[in-house]
């Protein structure tokens, strides 16, 4: 009887439910369609802090240490550059076939796809893909990481100026039934406010506003975040930016209402970041398709049972992490690996019996 | 009341129709109508086909508008007036909250809001009037609050709306703020809390412009509405077009008070009846009889008459 | 600058190529009667089959009630009921597209369609109505456009075939900077119904482009015109409306355009005739000749800028960009009485 666990997927989630099933004793197909593990992590230049605002300085650090202990041992049988392309049988005895041609017998499938963000392109009263001085916040995180284009210094696309003034967009394609995205995607208030958070830190004359209709910091630890960034001197303006429009030296100037005072709020920024929201992955359809299991209205996988049964997919014997079962942070996606890894390594053992 | 009898085929009638503002107002309804559509039919050839001369002295004047009084009350107890007029008129007596339920405009007008601000971020009225904010206005909607509703609808704020609908690409709930705002001004009228407002007063003067040109002319403006008294701040160069606007509108092929197909056109009698018919049959007359019940009530509260009244609201702010 | 091309698809609609039914505007009939006949010019140019009125008495055009609706005067119901009778002769003069001259009628007619998808039982109450009001029967037609996309879709034709001027300076060859000023009407209130949507709306840089200019982005390009309806008409409310035409100039002005385009009647009026105004309020003389985009193909066209455009009609005047052009014209046939 097949003991193997096919896990889809090696950013961080698929990389914990490998681990945490190596240190089960359970093996593990680990496949992931781009030519390196760690998702999107690896360009982050902070990851969320903790209580004393000392995450990981470089996502890569964390994603490092992950690969590090997942190698530790042969269990995980890692395939990079490769994609699912077909599964047969029913559980426990799947057979999962890979493009590179091989094919895999497993007892059941782990679903860590993630998410990809939201491209603003579509959304053209940001002017983004337009004014080059209108980026979205992964490319903010990029630049803010020592490893990136500018060495980790804030600068305008334009002119290469340094950014005094900075525009931070929340919820820029969620939360928004007129482009068919009502949900919220959970994490850029969160991520918002540590980008925010570090720019004042390293540029304490710095003018960052960041532009909210809520402030969802929400989880341990967010919280005492948005407070030392308001400590810090981010301003915080609630009303939804409608409009970025370029001046004529490249300037933005946004436009949104300050609702709290009921005013217009008319400024300019040298660089505007849109903080987008997620949408599944790239693959869900193929994926739904081919594993053959449901997804739901906001098009990221769907659960069983949403209370029992949050990891089980519509399908017995594939289960679902991370965020390809809907958004979460880091921690989150890591503690949810631990759990589905546990799950289904509880069941392995049972059908081995 | 002495009625007199009027031969609107002789000079003499029209100088007793246009010269003398008094003159008309003891005239029966009927007779009334009749002299103003005989004048407005009169036809006589012109190099451009057949032309309508009386009615340049008929548009905007207050016989037109005393005849349109008239005809608004005539065609109101008409039984064809119909089931909207009937509707417009129940409602009138609902409070605003059943209103926004059950008015057509107002029912698809809103899906819910997060108070993102968006709209009012974009709105060119919110720019330039600093206490109007159609986000509120959108929550006074939403709250059941009758009391609220109601002082929104006697506010000046609620007339700042320029209808240009730069709020509506962008709201996130897909709303429809615009017409939420015409659902409830057309409230405002039928209720008469647009007198507590200089710009819902002006209201009565957007009848019987508006209104008076699509019941009279089938065309809610009119090429001579345009003119410089009204408009000083078109310049001189607009000024002497106007001067010769009959021979420069003939000149690109329009057709100023004759028949045709485009601007300034005579429409016959017959297109006219049918409008009308379209206008009376959605309710429309509701809130134009309103209004003129209103406007006379407030002139007599005021002691002028109701032609004082139109050039007051017409003027004021 | 430059309009950039935005990225991703441009969104486009389906333009019938024939058969139009016309429907006039008052605003443009009242005040730049020349725009909505140069419609029906370029429709007999281009071949096509068209009518704005019916054969009968009884059925001639009207306004479709825009003014009086967004001014507060007029129900719903009426305006649902007047446009069903317009629908109606296009139906009896065998037309399925309706093209109207005015962006606010584009827009009424737009919201009447979307009302009768909205609310199952209008389609009904409002045949019944409109067959007791005038023996008229309610028959939605296949296509509703705009008038300027009709010109849109044959900029090319226009262009290629037809026209004898291009928006290039004769002496210089540098291509003339256009603001293009598209109607709230036509691009906000139905954006997925216009051509490019309501940020970057190709309607009249489309005709910009292909004509030889340079369509200018300037900040304020989507801001309201300030028309305003009860705004603009009602003389004590008009200072909104200049305002807005105000604030437009101060943001194209550092491109010094030669000219404005648009499509919509009320801000053909407004950009036009309150510069006069701003000028003798301010000092500043911004001259920038505003036309709309009939007005502009007919000069192009090279028909004759009095008898047929009609450029004496605008308050800023349109020589300067006729010599810039260069289209001859005699100057004092601009007014008829001396």
């Amino acid at each position: 009887m097949a003991s193997k666990v096919c896990v889809i997927g090696g950013g961080v989630t698929g990389m914990q439910v490998a681990h945490v099933l190596s240190t089960l004793g359970v093996p593990s197909v680990l496949v992931e369609k781009s030519s390196e593990l760690g998702g999107h992590v690896p360009r982050l230049s902070r990851t969320f802090a903790f209580f004393n605002d000392d995450g990981f300085n470089d996502g890569r650090e964390f994603t490092s240490a992950l690969e590090r202990d997942l190698r530790s041992t042969s269990l995980p049988d890692i395939h990079l550059n490769t994609t699912v392309t077909g599964l047969t049988g029913e559980s426990p005895n799947f057979c999962i076939q890979l493009s590179d041609g091989s094919s895999v017998e497993s007892g059941a499938v782990v679903v860590a796809t993630g998410f990809q963000p939201f491209d603003p392109s579509s959304l053209k009263e940001y002017g983004y893909g337009v004014y080059p001085n209108v980026i979205t916040a992964l490319q903010l995180e990029w630049m803010l990481n020592p490893r990136g284009p500018t060495g980790g210094k804030l600068v305008r696309p334009n002119d290469g100026k340094e950014v005094e003034r900075l525009a931070i967009v929340f919820c820029v394609g969620s939360r928004n039934r007129r482009i068919g995205a009502p949900f919220c995607s959970r994490i850029c208030c969160s991520y918002s406010t540590k980008q925010a958070s570090t720019v004042m830190e390293r540029n304490p004359g710095a003018f960052v506003a960041c532009f909210y209709v809520d402030v969802r910091t929400y989880d341990r630890g967010f919280e005492e975040m948005y407070t030392l960034a308001q400590d810090r001197g981010v301003k915080y303006i609630r009303g939804r930016v409608s409009t970025c429009k370029q001046l004529p030296d490249g300037t933005i100037a946004v436009r949104a209402e300050n609702t709290l005072i009921n005013k217009p709020f008319w400024g300019e920024f040298d660089l505007v970041s849109l903080s987008t929201g997620m949408r599944p992955c790239k693959d869900v359809d193929q994926l739904s398709h081919v594993l053959g299991i449901a997804c739901g209205p906001d098009g990221f996988f769907l659960c069983r049972e949403w209370f029992r049964h949050p990891h089980d997919s519509t399908r017995d014997g594939v289960f679902l992490a991370g965020c390809a079962n809907g958004m979460k942070p880091i921690r989150n996606c890591m503690i949810d690996g631990a759990s589905v890894a546990a799950r289904v390594a509880a069941l392995l053992q049972r059908t081995a019996h | 009341m002495s009625s007199k009898r009027l031969d609107a085929k002789t000079k003499s009638a029209e100088d007793f129709v246009f010269k003398d503002h008094e003159g008309f107002e003891p005239l029966a309804d009927e007779e009334l109508v009749t002299a103003y559509e005989r004048l407005r039919d009169e036809e006589e050839a012109g190099s451009h086909g057949r032309r309508y001369p009386n009615i340049r002295r008929l548009y905007g004047t207050p016989f037109e508008r005393e005849k349109d009084r008239r005809e608004t009350r005539a065609w109101a107890r008409k039984p064809e007036a119909g089931e909207m007029q009937q509707w417009y008129e129940m409602a009138r007596t609902k409070p605003c909250t059943w209103w926004l339920e059950n008015h057509l405009l107002a029912r698809h007008a809103l899906k819910g809001c997060m108070a993102c601000g968006v709209c009012t971020s974009l709105c060119p009225a919110a720019e330039f009037h600093e206490d109007y904010n159609p986000r509120v206005i959108v929550e006074a909607a939403l709250s059941d609050d009758e009391a609220r509703l109601v002082e929104l609808l006697k506010s000046e704020t609620l007339w700042y709306c320029g209808q240009c609908g730069s709020c509506k690409p962008q709201c996130p709930y897909d709303n429809n703020l615009m017409r939420l705002i015409s659902s409830l001004r057309f409230l405002a009228q039928l209720k008469g809390y647009h007198l507590c407002s200089v710009r819902g007063r002006q209201q009565y003067a957007a009848r019987h412009l508006w209104g008076g040109n699509l019941w009279n002319r089938a065309c809610s403006l009119y090429f001579r509405n345009i003119d410089p008294e009204s408009h000083p701040d078109f310049g001189p160069r607009h000024a002497q077009y106007h001067s010769e606007v009959d021979q420069q509108m003939t000149r690109i092929g329009a057709n100023p008070d004759t028949a045709g197909q485009f601007g300034g056109r005579k429409v016959p009698p017959e297109t006219l009846e049918e409008l009308r018919r379209c206008v009376a049959g959605g309710g429309t007359l509701a809130l134009w009889k309103q209004l003129e019940e209103y406007a006379i009530e407030e002139a007599r509260r005021m002691g002028i008459s109701i032609e004082e009244y139109y050039e007051r609201v017409r003027s004021e702010g | 600058m430059t309009i950039p091309a935005p990225p991703g698809e441009t969104m486009t609609k389906e333009i019938p190529a024939n058969d139009f039914f016309l429907t006039p505007s008052c605003v443009l009939g009242a005040v730049n009667p020349g725009t909505e006949v140069l419609v029906s010019r370029i429709y007999d140019l281009l071949g096509l089959r068209w009518s704005a009125a019916g054969n009968r008495p009884g059925s001639q055009c009207t306004c479709c009630t825009g003014m009086p609706s967004h001014g507060d005067v007029i129900s719903m119901e009426s305006t649902l009921l007047v446009v069903a009778r317009l629908w109606s002769i296009a139906a009896e003069m065998g037309f399925e597209n309706v093209t109207t001259a005015c962006v606010t009628s584009f827009a009424i007619h737009c919201e009447c369609l979307e009302m009768y998808e909205q609310e199952p039982d209008l389609t009904e109450r409002v045949d019944r109505w409109l067959r007791e009001a005038c023996g008229r029967r309610l028959q939605i037609p296949r296509h509703v456009v705009h008038a300027s996309d009709v010109v849109y879709r044959y900029r090319h034709t226009l262009a290629q075939e037809f026209m004898r001027y291009r928006l290039v300076e004769e002496k210089t060859g540098r291509p003339l900077r256009i603001v293009d000023h598209v109607g709230c009407h036509y691009a906000k209130v139905f954006p997925e119904k216009s051509i490019g949507g309501s940020e970057y709306c190709d309607v009249l840089t489309g005709m910009i482009q292909a004509w030889g200019g340079d369509a200018v982005d300037y900040p304020e390009r989507r801001h309201c015109c300030g028309m305003g309806f009860r705004q603009g008409i009602i003389r004590p409310n008009r200072g909104y409306t200049m305002a807005c035409v105000l604030k437009k100039l101060e943001s194209m002005n550092p491109w010094k355009p030669d000219a404005i385009i648009t499509n919509c009647p009320g801000c053909n009026v407004f950009l036009d005739k309150e510069q006069w105004a701003i000028r003798e309020l301010s000092g500043t003389a911004y001259d920038i000749p505003t036309l709309s985009y009939s007005e502009l193909a007919g000069l192009l066209l090279g028909w004759d800028p009095y008898d047929v455009v009609g450029i004496q009609a605008h308050t800023v005047p349109v020589e300067p960009l006729l010599d810039k052009i260069g289209i001859p014209y005699d100057r004092s046939r601009e007014w008829l009485s001396h």
